[in-house]
């Protein structure tokens, strides 16, 4: 039977059909016996769950047992004031996973680090209803459903039930067997209910979902919609794009983002201080990117309108004798973009470029007025490994990039980052780093050892 | 009639309760119109009980009954009358799950067991479906999921239970 009398049985059965579509569905089952006997397979468990009345919530509350049906009668009479108290236990072992014991089991951790999780972390563990936050490596979670998701790090991901989870940020690559059909995820701004297939889904913190289908078909349907958009292999969606924007000042104080001090004889600037700055662009934006919370990096020669490229400006005005500058360390926080799949990317390559234009306008830079890259000022390269090694932020140092802090004349000294390897597919990952505007990840910072002054 | 045909009566509707409810229920999708139907299906089998051969097969006896009570209550219904179609349909219905065989003490006490082996948050779907009586539009929103994932949902646990179930029984 095909996706589509499928479906439409289940609407049948459930009682969603109406007018002539109710018609229509009941002249095919008059019409045609291989869609009738389907139907009536659907039907025959319904009708059967259906005539249970009382018995139902005896059975499914009590544990196996043999009792006589004497016991059960009695029992039904009262069933009716019973329910409501059955009713809240269930909700009760529920909500706190630990009725039959969790909804899946955390089948494979390679190289795994979690932060902040309210589950069970290790391989074989049982997961009830919580929040996994892989920062480091690659889990695969099997659901009692059968369905199989595999986190990339990072990725913060709540188990709901065994047909249900939701992806905070992130990615996660979903197999779901046939005994899993249905299967939900929830993403930013999207819902994806599987109808047997594999497929991917990445999302940042800041509402931006990417769905593509590996194999088979989805219905995704975008919050506030009502239209259900049925995807297949090799398709992709993405949700609320233009909605990415920088979180309100009062939501996410900005400044509070706690660094820590820094470390005896080095000192941390970040674009926050002084008249620091960064931002991205992409040749198709129209708008500015000056005040997002992620700067976004991608270079691919399949799509040349969806190159992105980085800058960050530090003000060095506090460091005092530049010339006794010793070391220097570039600190970039990896996020997710929810843009791209790093499946459809080799190990990417990114470099960082000298830039003696620090006068770039943070709040109106866009593709066309970016800052010319001089090939002869690329300072320093760092290489990001997919997935296993996704790390929660990159520390970047070269005789190159010391020489250039040292001699530059301005109190700003501005560095552009760009990603050198391109990807297999169109949908290859967009990297992402925070900037200064991120609520909570640490934003494009300098570490700066200088020689103790006399 | 004597106190030990009304006990014979009895006895067999007890026993066959479950087939002949979710007989009725596979063709009535309105859950008060099957209980009325069922009602009234119990006292035609009591009137005609006398006619009833001991030795022969009461759930298809009950069943006959029963959707003659169906056909006669839709096309006596006042608001919607059933149309040529809806008859058609019934009748059509009523035949395949004829050949599905009988709900009997086996497949009942197989679904009981299947039940049981249910994650808890498939039971709470089943629950509010079957018991609470909840339309699919009404689980969707306690569970925040959209209609289409809500229905597939209940779809898929029922698919599950019915290869439970074969599994119990062969």
């Amino acid at each position: 039977m095909n996706q589509d009398d499928e479906t439409l049985i289940i609407q049948a059965v459930e009682g969603l059909l109406e007018g002539t579509n109710w018609e229509a569905f009941q002249q095919r089952v008059v019409a045609e016996p291989a869609f009738r006997q389907s139907y009536a397979e659907e039907l025959r468990l319904h009708s059967e769950l259906h005539s249970m009345g009382s018995d139902l919530p005896e059975t499914l509350t009590l544990p196996m047992e043999n009792r006589p049906r004497w016991m059960l009668a009695a029992f039904c009479s009262a069933a009716a004031a019973m329910v409501t108290v059955l009713l809240s236990w269930l909700f009760f072992q529920n909500n706190n996973g630990i009725g039959e014991g969790g909804v899946a089991t955390i089948t494979s951790a390679e190289g795994c680090r979690w932060a902040g999780s309210d589950l069970p972390t290790v391989e074989g563990a049982r997961l009830g209803i919580g929040h996994l936050n892989l920062i480091e490596g690659m889990a695969t979670l099997t659901f009692d459903s059968g369905a199989e998701i595999a986190m990339e790090a990072p990725a913060n991901l709540e188990v709901l039930d065994a047909m249900r989870c939701r992806l905070v940020k992130g990615s996660i690559v979903a197999d779901i067997p046939e005994s899993a059909h249905g299967f939900t995820v929830d993403a930013p701004n999207l819902e994806v209910v599987d109808l047997g297939t594999r497929f991917g889904i990445t999302a940042n913190q800041f509402g931006t979902a990417h769905v593509m289908v590996f194999e088979g078909e989805v219905e995704v349907q975008k919050s506030g919609e009502t239209k259900v958009h049925s995807l297949t292999t090799g398709k992709t969606l993405v949700s609320g794009f233009s909605q990415i924007q920088a979180p309100s000042e009062d939501e996410f104080p900005a400044a509070n983002t706690p660094l820590g001090p820094a470390p005896p004889g080095w000192q941390r600037i970040t674009t926050r201080d002084g008249e620091g700055k960064d931002s991205f662009v992409r040749k198709t934006h129209p708008k500015p990117q000056g005040n997002s919370p992620l700067m976004m990096v991608k270079e691919t020669e399949l799509s040349e309108l969806n190159r992105r490229k980085a800058i960050v400006s530090f003000d060095l005005s506090t460091i005092e004798n530049r010339a006794a500058i010793t070391d220097v360390e570039l600190r970039l926080d990896v996020e997710p973009s929810g843009l791209g799949f790093a499946s459809l990317i080799p190990d990417s390559r990114f470099a960082i470029y000298a830039c003696h234009q620090d006068d770039w306008p943070e709040a109106t830079l866009l593709w066309d007025s970016f800052p010319a890259i001089d090939p002869a000022t690329r300072l320093a390269s760092f290489d990001l490994r997919r997935g296993i090694s996704a790390s929660a932020s990159v520390k970047v140092s070269s005789p190159d990039l010391l020489a250039f802090i040292r001699e530059d004349k301005n109190h700003l000294s501005t560095l552009l980052v760009v990603r050198e390897t391109g990807e297999f597919d169109k949908q290859g990952l967009v990297h992402a780093f925070a900037t200064r505007e991120h609520p909570d990840a640490f934003p494009p910072t300098l570490m700066i050892r200088t020689t103790l002054q006399p | 009639m004597d106190d030990y045909r009304l006990e014979e009566y009895l006895s067999l509707c007890a026993q066959h309760e479950r087939a002949l409810h979710a007989y009725v229920h596979s063709l009535v999708n309105q859950k008060e119109d099957a209980a009325d139907i069922i009602q009234e299906t119990r006292v035609v089998m009591w009137k005609h009980f006398a006619s009833f051969e001991l030795d022969s097969h009461f759930p298809a006896w009950a069943k006959k009954i029963a959707l003659n009570q169906i056909l006669n209550y839709r096309r006596s219904r006042k608001n919607k009358p059933a149309t040529p179609l809806d008859i058609e349909f019934i009748e059509k219905v009523a035949e395949q799950m004829d050949r599905q065989g009988t709900v009997d003490d086996h497949r009942t006490e197989a679904l009981e067991i299947c039940l049981r082996k249910l994650p808890a948050t498939h039971r709470k779907m089943i629950l509010w479906r079957y018991y609470d009586d909840l339309e699919v539009d009404e689980i969707a929103e306690r569970t925040s999921r959209t209609i289409t994932a809500t229905y597939r949902f209940l779809s898929r646990i029922r698919h599950n239970l019915s290869v439970c179930i074969e599994k119990q029984i062969t």
